[in-house]
């Protein structure tokens, strides 16, 4: 076992009934990391976290956290968003936040001063003493990320931390995160949403059908499909065909109206794993194809995922 | 336990903050202030002055009809007396051997339902005003002036226009109406009657102190009024056969009742008995002394010691007392229960209970719960009887007055230390119910309809409440009382009654482990129930959980 872990899962099974919800999973987190937990809805992504919170036991398997059998040993040094959110109505907002923390360990007066402190720091102070039902949806979720980590904690968990916000909170929820990554806090935190998993995202995990299908870094995850060169030409392109780095060609549909006035056709190429897109490029030049335009473009997350995942993942809403 | 304590703290702070706490907190004292100043107010203040009209054509009962209702307003002016000197006079004169030597008035202490001749000496010794002068010397500094109770019924003159009262211009003495009901004999009261109808509809007002009122009764006395006495074996017919002598109208059925027709027929026969005794050779005297004559009788209860077994109005409310006390416990744990209800469905609807369960465990939870609304139960029924002693304290004074019996009965009887008792493992058996409740429904509308079918359960004691005072160790008080759900209400409602020892060893016992067990169960619900979603689970489904 990596004594650096802040988080490892080894065979972590769980049912249901007789609904397999999550099955041999098994990854570990190093300090300091900010991963993304994505999957598909009903991958098993909640269902794992909560197994990791000690909330609900796995059916087989074990998990350690920060070298504990059970989150709760160190709940102290842990924090959490779930995925609904939901506040005491009537409770006042600072007195939330001071609350959630001061279950978490610190002392009455600490955590006021601490629930004031961040208010303050993200633009929400002049809602700290009315009741949260006076919040909008928006504010109310910073307010509950802010309890979240009050206690300033060395391992948070997120669940799904982007629903629901516009984009200037998403900004603000990213900013959180990063705050505290800037501080070598370790962040798991899910989302559907490839753009954050992207922009923040060390390290991902990807469950679907309550299997993990891929865990690693991004450049890694886009590695996984073939990597594709798009150009566009009026000649004849077999001699491309023939080359062995090239795994497909296929023309780009017209009806996206890739077909150009000139008479100019577009191809998709895709090519062999680690194959050299300049390569292409010159064979080009060396066939005398005359190239309109030659396009190397990596993957988007969401190529891979939905190249992993399968058509399931459309059915699910996947974006 | 730390995070217990934190859990608890805040059911607590946030539940003591609602609206609905301090309603319930305030309206017990209010309800209890109101019961005993209403009927005050009523007597005192607001009663009407119920007018009436009394023709008396045969001119010989009218006096003391008048007199009777006088004697009856003088024995009221006495009873207040007496409670303005129990609390106005300072305490050291009122110690028993300084009463004769003060000559304060023996009547203050002596005065009783039969014994008329108190009365009637507090009469002729000249009534409130002489009584007050004896006491001025020893009343407390500052007290108030004694004021006198009013009058419940006065008499009125026939309305303008009525029964031979034509002169409009002198319609107001009682002397004009006894005059003219005695010297214009030809009045038909049949044709009186019938014109007095529209004044005690309250169609038509009469006029009393220059202000309208509505005239609530008739009293119509005929001039052969002697023809119609029954008189049982002298051969004369039976009432039935001449009709109704004296002819008592009112609209009012409940209110005439209150006195008026009591003391009316009461001075009628007393004087017609008094006559007929005269009639047949007796001595005045001796009827009057036959008259006072009467055996004291008082009511003993064994169970009370020796010496002190006669039943006063102490034993009365300590036997009633308990019934208030169920109900009282009934509240609070309802409305505590439905307190943790609600913050149960708020964290599971919300989804809190997440965030929650990463911070403490499930029984660390539902026990944070348990002790922070148990709290909230303590602190309201805590201030339930601090008000209430409070309240009866400051109205106690008096002898008679119910306020300084009942504190005298709280003070004395184990009532207040049972309700404590039973409201803490009542409120935990159904807490423990409600925390299964809870945590296996998603929203509140979903835990009401199961709620329903809870109370219904629990309005059993309610209905039998009233009923189990009149025989509190019998076969339906007895058999409730073993029904664990039912113990707190049913033993708290018997709990003046000395009940055999082994109902209220058994049944604590029987509550206790049961409560246990409930909350075992709960516990175990509880763990499962609070993060399910979706549909709530079938029984079947729950008592796996149980055992699983």
């Amino acid at each position: 076992m990596n004594m650096n872990a802040m988080l490892e899962l080894q065979n972590v099974t769980k049912y249901y009934g007789a609904f397999k919800a999550v099955d041999e999973v098994s990854f570990s987190l190093a300090a300091g990391t900010i991963c993304g937990f994505l999957g598909p809805n009903g991958a098993g992504k909640t269902t794992t976290l909560r197994m990791i919170l000690d909330i609900i036991k796995p059916t087989s398997g074990t998990i350690t956290v920060l070298g504990r059998p059970s989150a709760l040993e160190v709940r102290h040094r842990i924090g959490y968003l779930p995925e609904e959110k939901g506040l005491y109505k009537k409770m006042k907002t600072w007195s939330v936040i001071a609350y959630f923390a001061t279950l978490k360990g610190l002392s009455r007066k600490a955590a006021k001063q601490r629930a004031y402190e961040l208010l303050e720091r993200y633009g929400l102070k002049d809602f700290a003493i009315k009741p949260t039902d006076a919040l909008s949806k928006g504010m109310g979720q910073k307010v509950q990320m802010l309890a979240a980590i009050a206690h300033d904690p060395e391992f948070v968990i997120l669940d799904e931390p982007f629903s629901g916000l516009d984009p200037v909170n998403q900004q603000v929820m990213e900013e959180i995160i990063r705050d505290m990554t800037s501080r070598n806090r370790t962040v798991l935190f899910s989302t559907h949403v490839m753009q954050h998993a992207e922009r923040l995202c060390d390290r991902i995990v990807l469950m679907a059908r309550g299997k993990k299908i891929f865990d690693g870094t991004i450049p890694e995850a886009k590695r996984i499909i073939p990597r594709r060169v798009r150009i566009e030409t009026q000649d004849d392109i077999a001699p491309v065909r023939g080359r062995s780095d090239v795994l497909s060609v296929r023309p780009v549909d017209k009806a996206n109206g890739a077909m150009q006035t000139n008479g100019a056709a577009q191809w998709e190429l895709q090519l062999r794993e680690n194959a050299d897109p300049q390569s292409i490029l010159q064979f080009c030049f060396e066939q005398r194809i005359r190239l309109h335009s030659f396009n190397q473009s990596e993957p988007t997350l969401h190529e891979v995922f939905v190249q992993l995942v399968g058509p399931e993942a459309k059915e699910a809403g996947f974006r | 336990m730390k995070y217990t304590a934190l859990v608890a703290r805040r059911e607590y702070v946030e539940n003591a903050r609602t609206k609905g706490f301090w309603i319930g907190l305030l309206t017990f004292p209010i309800v209890i202030f109101l019961m005993i100043q209403v009927p005050v107010w009523l007597t005192e203040k607001v009663a009407p002055i119920r007018a009436f009209v009394l023709v008396d054509e045969s001119g010989r009962f009218e006096k003391l009809i008048e007199s009777a209702l006088e004697k009856a307003h003088q024995q009221r002016v006495l009873e207040a007396l007496r409670e303005y000197a129990a609390r106005n006079v300072t305490r050291s004169v009122r110690s028993a051997g300084a009463k004769r030597e003060l000559n304060l008035p023996a009547e203050l202490d002596e005065i009783n339902e039969q014994n008329a001749q108190a009365l009637e000496t507090f009469i002729n010794h000249g009534g409130a005003e002489n009584v007050l002068k004896q006491l001025k010397p020893w009343l407390k500094p500052g007290a108030p002036a004694f004021s006198e109770p009013r009058r419940r019924f006065v008499r009125v003159p026939l309305p303008v226009g009525i029964g031979g009262n034509e002169d409009a211009s002198d319609g107001k003495g009682l002397s004009l109406v006894a005059s003219a009901a005695t010297s214009s004999s030809n009045l038909d009261l049949a044709v009186l009657g019938r014109e007095l109808k529209p004044y005690l509809r309250g169609q038509k007002k009469v006029e009393v102190d220059g202000r309208a009122v509505e005239l609530s009764a008739a009293i119509l006395i005929p001039r052969d009024i002697e023809q119609k006495v029954v008189r049982p074996g002298a051969g004369s017919p039976s009432a039935q056969s001449r009709g109704p002598a004296i002819e008592y109208w009112s609209a009012n059925v409940a209110e005439g009742g209150a006195g008026l027709k009591d003391e009316a027929e009461r001075a009628v026969n007393g004087e017609i008995r008094r006559r007929e005794y005269l009639a047949r050779g007796m001595d005045a005297a001796v009827i009057r002394e036959v008259e006072h004559t009467y055996a004291p009788f008082a009511s003993l209860n064994p169970k009370k010691e020796a010496g002190q077994e006669t039943v006063n109005l102490g034993d009365k409310l300590k036997q009633w007392a308990p019934s208030g006390f169920v109900y009282l416990l009934w509240v609070a744990i309802f409305s505590v229960t439905q307190m943790l209800l609600g913050n149960i469905i708020e964290e599971k609807s919300n989804r809190i209970i997440e965030v929650l369960l990463s911070s403490v465990t499930p029984g660390e939870l539902m026990m944070g719960k348990l002790f922070g609304i148990a709290a909230v139960g303590l602190t309201l029924i805590t201030a339930w009887m601090l008000s209430l002693f409070g309240i009866l304290s400051w109205k106690a004074g008096g002898v008679s007055d119910v306020a300084g019996q009942l504190l005298a009965v709280l003070k004395t009887s184990n009532l207040l230390p049972l309700f404590s008792l039973y409201f803490l493992l009542g409120y935990l058996l159904y807490a423990g119910l409600i925390l299964s409740l809870g945590s296996v429904c998603n929203t509140l509308k979903e835990a009401q309809s199961y709620m329903g079918i809870i109370t219904m359960i629990m309005m059993v004691p309610l209905l039998t409440m009233t009923y189990i005072p009149t025989d509190p160790n019998g076969v339906v008080a007895r058999l409730l009382s073993w029904v664990p759900i039912y113990t707190p209400f049913t033993m708290m409602n018997r709990a003046a009654a000395d009940p055999p020892l082994i109902d209220l060893i058994g049944t604590l016992v029987l509550l206790v482990a049961s409560t246990v067990g409930v909350l075992w169960m709960a516990g175990k619900i509880f763990r499962i129930g609070i993060l399910r979603t979706g549909q709530p689970p079938k029984i079947v489904e729950m008592l796996r959980w149980v055992r699983g």
